[in-house]
């Protein structure tokens, strides 16, 4: 199938590329909300870097967030971090933890890590959870649009097992992405019509680690801090970056990427 | 004389539940047969060992319900609090992940290899989905033959991904007969006490697991007590909307 406008053939896209600046970038006043599974502030590698630190906390049926101070419950969050910082050193990033907090659903709680970054207006937000409980696809979607509006830029990680996942696979309010081989972060993929449209490293990555130490990770949630870092640069440059024109540059991106790969 | 009659009828049925052992008869053997999946799919992904972890319960701790390799002893019915380690955060984002400590670095899965005496160096986690829920995760650890250092590979990830779906199928299998143990169990202690068994099935029905199928297995019994009237009412609803569902899965005829 082909699509009513092929993007291969368009050299428009070129249009879009924004100035070469954007590679010199640091982030340099920039924060980026990372809802995870907390961080570990102390290590080296971001010491200096984490903006907020806050839990989610169950009261009633509401989830609040409140400062926490205990740091990375499973290590995840540390390893994110530590992508975002290692692309964009100045870039701070704030972190919402919504594992942990037990007594209710998962992707409730999730959701509200999301809401409190829109309300707080964290222009970029990445995203490494997901659910497949059509029940949320509704609210999600919705949270979604109000991100979108609101002009904060969202990036998720998909997964590749055979339930979708929300909201990695809605297309318009946010950017997705899968993990590929390729280690070189600068050269990621812009896959035009499908369902997550973009490839970044997410195979054997080196990442700081909870208690100073380093791991190497392979999955979908290590590649969509690499989209984050790379926007974080891209933000500093142009901080009225919205989420639209933020997708038209990645894709204006890969696409010279690709082609001076042939 | 009535009373007799119901003591006579409970002890017989507590006779029953006891000479039927629903663990031996129900639970055991899912739970083998996890087993012998989990060491089936460990030699094909070349991994030491492997382990199954279930949520308990809507609080999201996690327990080992099975286990294989040398602790695999050790392991089983170990607990992990909700949202810690890796498996906690697999559990909640649903997401496959491959940990490995690189050569430098020691001691990572403290908690689990401190009770255990292993040392984790390579971790393969997958989630378990059933239906549109994640019920427990699925962990391969280390690897059994050179090299030992190799991180577990993308490809490996999609195919343990694969034998998840089995052992999903499995363990919601062993959730559903646990749930059979525990009740024969109530009864088999005291069936005269039925504000206690009352009490399991409301815990139960807070259960989101169960909690669907059970509201509408009570729905219906609380519609076929008020007569036989409803009864069939209920009846034929359910029936047509039985020969509805299948009709439309082959060739409707509108002539």
């Amino acid at each position: 199938m082909t699509h009513p406008i092929d993007p291969i053939s368009q050299d428009g896209a070129s249009n879009f590329l924004p100035d070469p600046e954007w590679l010199s970038a640091t982030g340099r006043g920039v924060t980026v909300a990372m809802i995870d599974s907390g961080v570990d502030a102390s290590h080296p590698d971001l010491s200096g870097r984490i903006a907020e630190e806050v839990g989610a906390r169950i009261e009633g049926k509401k989830v609040t967030f409140s400062p926490v101070d205990d740091g990375d419950l499973a290590g995840h969050g540390t390893a994110c971090a530590g992508i975002i910082t290692q692309l964009a050193p100045e870039a701070k990033v704030a972190s919402i933890r919504v594992l942990g907090a037990s007594g209710s659903g998962d992707a409730q709680v999730f959701l509200a890590g999301l809401e409190y970054a829109v309300k707080q207006r964290y222009k970029i937000i990445n995203l490494s959870l997901g659910t497949t409980k059509p029940q949320f696809f509704a609210p999600l979607h919705d949270l979604l649009d109000r991100a979108y509006q609101a002009g904060c830029i969202v990036i998720a990680a998909a997964n590749n097992l055979p339930q979708p996942s929300f909201p990695s696979i809605f297309s318009s309010s946010l950017i997705s992405v899968v993990k590929s081989e390729e280690p070189d972060p600068l050269k990621f993929r812009f896959h035009y019509g499908e369902v997550i449209e973009l490839t970044a490293p997410g195979v054997s990555v080196r990442t700081p680690w909870v208690g100073g130490g380093y791991r190497t990770l392979t999955g979908n949630s290590f590649a969509c801090p690499h989209i984050t870092g790379l926007l974080a640069r891209l933000v500093e440059m142009h901080p009225e970056l919205t989420p639209f024109q933020a997708k038209s540059a990645l894709y204006a991106i890969a696409r010279s990427n690709s082609t001076e790969n042939g | 004389m009535a009373e007799n009659r119901t003591d006579e009828f409970l002890e017989r049925i507590q006779g029953l539940f006891r000479v039927a052992d629903a663990e031996k008869l129900l639970a055991d053997p899912v739970k083998e047969a996890i087993t012998e999946l989990l060491a089936a799919s460990a030699v094909r992904l070349r991994a030491e060992a492997a382990s199954v972890l279930v949520r308990t319960a809507d609080s999201g701790d996690l327990k080992f319900l099975a286990a294989t390799g040398e602790v695999a002893d050790r392991i089983v019915g170990l607990e992990i609090p909700a949202g810690k380690g890796i498996a906690g955060f697999v559990l909640m984002s649903g997401q496959p992940l491959v940990v490995s400590e690189p050569d430098d670095e020691s001691g990572f899965y403290a908690e689990v290899d401190k009770t255990t005496g292993f040392s984790t160096k390579l971790l393969l986690a997958v989630p378990l989905r059933f239906r549109d829920d994640v019920i427990g995760v699925l962990e391969y650890v280390n690897r059994s033959s050179e090299p030992f250092s190799e991180p577990f590979t993308p490809a490996e990830m999609d195919i343990a991904a694969v034998y998840a779906e089995a052992v999903a199928a499995l363990v919601n299998a062993h959730i559903g007969a646990d749930l059979m143990c525990e009740l024969s169990r109530r009864i088999i202690r005291d069936s005269s006490e039925e504000s206690d068994v009352r009490a399991w099935l409301r815990s139960m029905r807070e259960n989101s697991t169960h909690a669907r199928a059970i509201e509408l297995a009570a729905l219906v019994s609380e519609l076929s007590e008020k007569g036989d009237a409803e009864v069939e009412l209920c009846r034929t609803l359910l029936e047509s909307l039985i020969g509805y569902s299948s009709s439309t899965t082959g060739r409707l005829d509108l002539a």
